[in-house]
């Protein structure tokens, strides 16, 4: 029989990332999927990032996560999203080659010491005296598990839509796994639907490219990974816009009553940021245009993903929606687009460290904790890797603050409040957004990572040079001054308006919202664009982070007044029964998360503070 | 456990025509019941005799049960009128407690009230308020505060802030979204017009503030001009001197008068002049200046038929042209200037009626508010400010959407605070007990 420490179930971007982790920081880990092949398969859009997901993303490559690395290498287009606006919610997006990346996550996987892969179907988890003990596969054969994480992502129950017709399966081409959703639904965890969807995929011969406008790449190009350099990239490439239009909208609302979500069939929840086109056209009835980018699959693909259609309407109807959007009028639909319904736990049933509250050794991570999105999974893959792996150690587990990352932002949210419909990050759901940009995940997570033993030689080296490089150029920027009347001075009114009219310190001119770094003399030659962002950040944004930083304070306060687990809210004076009744199901761990669930009011906080303090002294008189 | 029922006198101590006891708390009617016989109509007042465990009859009264959640505290609560006798009111309360009430803490109706949400921090400090207040006029304004005025323009300006939060949310997370500019620039105006409202609410919140403080008016001028006069006879006009001399120092008279229903402490003053004569004089024009820095208005107060001159102050001024009666015709007098006779009495009214606009206590209904108020509004003008600023120069919208966050958290500490110190504790233990 066949043992490891820790066994991850699922191939997908959590699994990947959970497997990883284990295995770097030491694990005898194994990853079992039941399609090799399909390790690091990207279901959905082929493009990674975006708002607040690109800092996910760089999250989890500061702690030596596969993510980024991966799409550097299949990145076929980059853009910074928002780069009008600050540094905070700037956030790049990469259109990657689908293959590229697939291959890329696999090299990756299989150059990782201490993992094994496994291509088996698991059909059920042997769980003694509420702790995992072993798995079994559809081949009969056990395998002993001291810790198990599972990233089983749309594949609990999944049953696809195509209009009013539907089929079992995890994905196109997949099957999904209905014993070991039979199996889960048997533990005390809150079990609900979801559902997802895509759009149809296009022939990128039957689409006339000169009737949409191009959208090409950023330049300079960016990187996602702190590690990658400018020759990890693959070509670059154009991508296209194009939009809907009232005959489109007309279609759509003429197909309504075969639509299995209009029809009443699908009943879980759909991501509200990312809607079918039926439900903008229902939902948004006043706009009588939505924009569609088509995105190239990959640099040999032939399939073109439209992005904004996403449907489940029947075969029929999508084509003809399609072919009423200029530039698709001969397109020929090569996949039809679907909708997924699948199983997801309330993840009101884990702990911040990604464990079962009902069984000890089982994690979860990934969308069947509720979430959509790639960089969500990979996100929740890498904590719950690290904590299966801390946790056989006999060490605490790894939870970072809301202020610390966007991890830990996801990772309370979702522990903390639950989810009822398809999770994914913003930039305002982070109280400390100045705080956590993308250009400084390295800085607020490497160490970290080092001390656990997550983080490889490469990323390490680019950590320390980047932080040397910044400190070496603010200490210069502290230091060098321009004076009135010079040809220095004269330059920099020339490029950004501002006057002088007293010596003034670099540090001083960059804290003026016109003057960037690459305005002042004397730039450091080959100076990386991740620590230029990083000094510029911290300049432009010290006050307000000086503010942010005390407000982390006073919070940490809150977050430090733990609630032993031994309390008895019907105890606590004064509460109302239906926050008595929150409280009691939520258990938060400290005042700061108690504060945080909905429906506890900052009265119910001050009495439930009152109670814990007289608590104490009662114990310790 | 559940919520304990709690009694307590809502009536002052001591002798007089009825007394009222008030019990709050799941079981407040049934204790009632026992002490006075069925209860059953909600919000009747009712005959009823009141009567010991040991079935002997205290007293003859009143008894009226308000049902939950429409009572004062949102439980069920009785209250019970009886003769006015501190040794009966005790009686009952006793019976209360042997039946299973217990003693309501100092305020501890009231903080009832704030945590089953039917009052709001604002309203329940205004209850305080109206209790201690000492003049008509604080009286009224702190009536005003507790209906919820105050609170709900408070409200309103939270909701405001927040229909322009979303604009600004979207904007920085759905960058492709097509969010449209219109609404963008409509969060800008928003965002503006609160700025507006908000600087209104923080001059009615000092306003109010003084209301419950008292106002403090200064009286500077050159030596003998009549400052200690003029002092002499607003005390004696047909104002009631509220209390007597106060912190008088060697040179510096306090007197509090009640002035249109509130309270405002006039200062007397050494006189200012350029040389000093002595060691003495120069430390008293010190403490004048001293005065004038915490002073809400000043008078300054001048000898009409000599040609002095005193250094500008930087304050609310009003001139007052003293001995007038010396002179044969009396001159027309500019805004915020007015002719008075000290020794004579003459003009006074209208020094008064000046006084009272220049203050901001003429025609409009104030509003009793607090220091803290007074506080949170001005940090949420100054993240306002911040956010107008950053806006209109079209830098960093992500810094607007971080001020515009600290402005709504400010004003939100006014009505539902999220306190980790004993702000709480502090605002109830306020209350004297029974409320």
């Amino acid at each position: 029989m066949d043992k490891f420490e820790i066994v991850v179930i699922g191939g997908g971007h959590a699994g990947v990332e959970a497997a990883a982790a284990a295995a770097r920081m030491g694990a005898h880990t194994c990853l079992i999927t039941h399609s090799v092949e399909r390790i690091g398969e990207m279901s959905c859009n082929p493009a990674i990032g975006g708002i607040g997901k690109s800092h996910l993303a760089k999250e989890v490559d500061a702690l030596g996560g596969l993510m980024a690395r991966a799409a550097d290498k299949a990145g076929i287009h980059y853009r910074v999203l928002n780069s009008t606006k600050g540094q905070a919610v700037r956030a790049t997006r990469v259109q990657t080659d689908r293959d590229l990346y697939r291959q890329a996550i696999q090299k990756l996987i299989n150059e990782q010491r201490n993992l094994t892969v496994i291509e088996s179907s698991v059909e059920d988890i042997i769980i003694e005296q509420e702790e995992v003990r072993s798995i079994l596969t559809d081949k009969g054969e056990a395998i002993v598990a001291d810790r198990l994480v599972l990233t089983t992502g749309t594949f609990l129950g999944g049953v696809m839509h195509t209009g009013l017709e539907q089929k079992p399966g995890g994905r196109v081409g997949d099957p999904s796994s209905i014993k070991l959703a039979e199996r889960l639904r048997r533990l005390p965890l809150p079990v609900g639907r979801l559902k997802t969807g895509t759009p149809p995929r296009l022939h990128k011969d039957t689409i006339d490219w000169s009737k949409l406008s191009p959208q090409p790449g950023d330049l300079p190009t960016p990187l996602l990974s702190y590690v990658s350099s400018n020759q990890d990239r693959p070509k670059q490439v154009e991508c296209f816009m194009t939009r809907t239009n009232k005959e489109t909208h007309k279609i759509i609302r003429g197909s309504l009553d075969k639509s299995p979500m209009y029809s009443g069939i699908i009943e879980g929840a759909g991501p509200r940021y990312c809607p079918s086109i039926e439900d903008k056209v229902v939902r948004f009835s006043e706009r009588d245009s939505h924009q569609i980018f088509a995105e190239p699959e990959g640099l040999n693909s032939d399939l073109i993903y439209p992005n904004g259609i996403s449907t489940s309407l029947p075969k029929e109807a999508q084509e003809d929606l399609v072919r009423s959007i200029k530039g698709f009028e001969e397109a020929q639909i090569m996949r039809p687009g679907y909708a997924i319904e699948y199983d997801y736990f309330n993840p009101t049933g884990l702990k911040h460290s990604l464990e079962t509250k009902c069984t000890k050794g089982l994690y979860f991570a990934g969308q069947i904790n509720g979430t959509t999105g790639y960089e969500e999974a990979a996100a929740q893959g890498l904590i719950a890797g690290i904590n299966a792996t801390l946790s056989l150690y006999k060490k605490e587990p790894l939870i970072l603050g809301r202020h610390e990352a966007y991890i830990g932002v996801l990772i309370d949210d979702l522990v903390s409040l639950g989810t009822k419909e398809p999770y994914r990050m913003f930039t305002s759901r982070a109280e400390y957004r100045l705080i956590m940009r993308e250009d400084n995940a390295d800085m607020r997570l490497t160490e970290k990572g080092v001390e656990l033993g997550l983080v490889q030689e490469d990323l390490w080296e680019a950590y320390t040079n980047k932080k040397e490089a910044a400190l070496r150029e603010l200490t210069r920027l502290e230091k060098e001054k321009i004076l009135p009347n010079t040809e220095a001075a004269r330059r920099l009114e020339d490029e950004t308006g501002e006057k002088l009219s007293t010596p003034k310190t670099l540090k001083e001119l960059l804290k003026r919202p016109k003057v960037l770094y690459d305005h002042l003399p004397g730039k450091r030659k080959g100076i990386k664009r991740n620590a230029v962002d990083e000094i510029e950040a911290s300049v432009k944004y010290a006050g307000y982070i000086e503010r942010q930083k005390n407000d982390i304070q006073r919070l940490q306060k809150n977050e430090n007044t733990k609630i032993p687990n031994s309390v008895d809210y019907e105890n606590v004076v004064g509460l109302s029964n239906e926050v008595k009744q929150k409280l009691s199901e939520a258990r938060p761990q400290s005042l700061a998360r108690a504060s945080r669930l909905p429906g506890v009011t900052p009265a119910a906080i001050s009495l439930l503070m009152v109670h814990l303090k007289k608590e104490r002294k009662r114990k310790a008189s | 456990m559940t919520e304990s029922t709690i009694i307590a006198p809502a009536s002052a101590p001591g002798r007089g025509g009825v007394s009222v006891v008030r019990i709050s708390g799941p079981k407040a009617r049934p204790i009632a019941q026992t002490l006075c016989g069925d209860l059953e109509e909600p919000w009747k007042l009712k005959k009823c005799t009141i009567r010991s465990k040991g079935g002997v009859d205290l007293d003859t009264g009143l008894v009226v049960f308000f049902k939950s959640p429409n009572s004062y505290t949102g439980e069920d609560v009785v209250e019970l009128h009886c003769h006015g006798n501190p040794r009966l009111v005790d009686l009952i309360v006793a019976e209360g407690v042997s039946r299973g009430a217990r003693v309501a803490e100092p305020g501890e109706f009231t903080k009832r009230a704030y945590l089953n949400n039917k009052i709001d921090l604002a309203q329940a400090e205004a209850v305080a308020d109206l209790i201690a207040a000492q003049t008509e006029g604080a009286a009224m304004a702190a009536h005003n505060s507790l209906s919820g005025r105050f609170s709900s323009d408070i409200n309103s300006c939270i909701d405001s802030l927040v229909a322009s939060r979303v604009y600004v949310e979207a904007s920085l997370d759905f960058p492709e979204e097509e969010i449209d500019e219109e609404g963008l620039a409509q969060a800008g105006l928003g965002i503006k017009e609160q700025l507006g409202f908000v600087k209104d609410t923080l001059a009615s919140a000092e306003r109010g503030a003084l209301i419950r403080e008292g106002f403090g008016v200064v009286i500077v001028g050159p030596p003998n001009a009549g400052k200690s006069t003029l002092l002499n006879a607003l005390a004696n006009k047909d104002l009631a001197i509220t209390s007597n001399i106060a912190g008088t120092t060697r040179d510096s008279i306090g007197v509090e008068l009640n002035l249109g229903g509130v309270v405002v402490e006039f200062t007397d003053t050494a006189g200012l002049r350029e040389n000093p004569d002595n060691e003495i004089e120069e430390e008293g024009m010190k403490r004048t200046h001293a005065s004038l820095e915490e002073a809400n208005l000043v008078l300054c107060v001048y000898d009409i038929t000599k040609q002095e001159e005193i250094e500008p102050i930087n304050k609310d001024t009003i001139t007052v042209l003293n001995k007038c009666d010396l002179l044969s015709e009396v001159p027309r007098c500019g805004e915020a200037e007015v002719c008075i006779s000290a020794e004579k009495g003459l003009g006074l009214d209208n020094l008064v009626e000046l006084i009272l606009i220049k203050l901001g206590l003429g025609e409009e209904t104030s509003l009793l508010s607090r220091r803290r108020h007074v506080v949170c509004l001005q940090e949420c003008l100054d993240s306002l400010s911040e956010a107008v600023s950053l806006f209109e120069q079209g830098l960093g919208l992500e810094l607007v959407a971080e001020s515009l966050l600290s402005a709504q958290e400010s004003l939100g500490k006014i009505t539902r605070p999220v306190s980790s110190d004993d702000l709480l504790g502090e605002i109830f233990s306020e209350f004297c007990i029974g409320k």
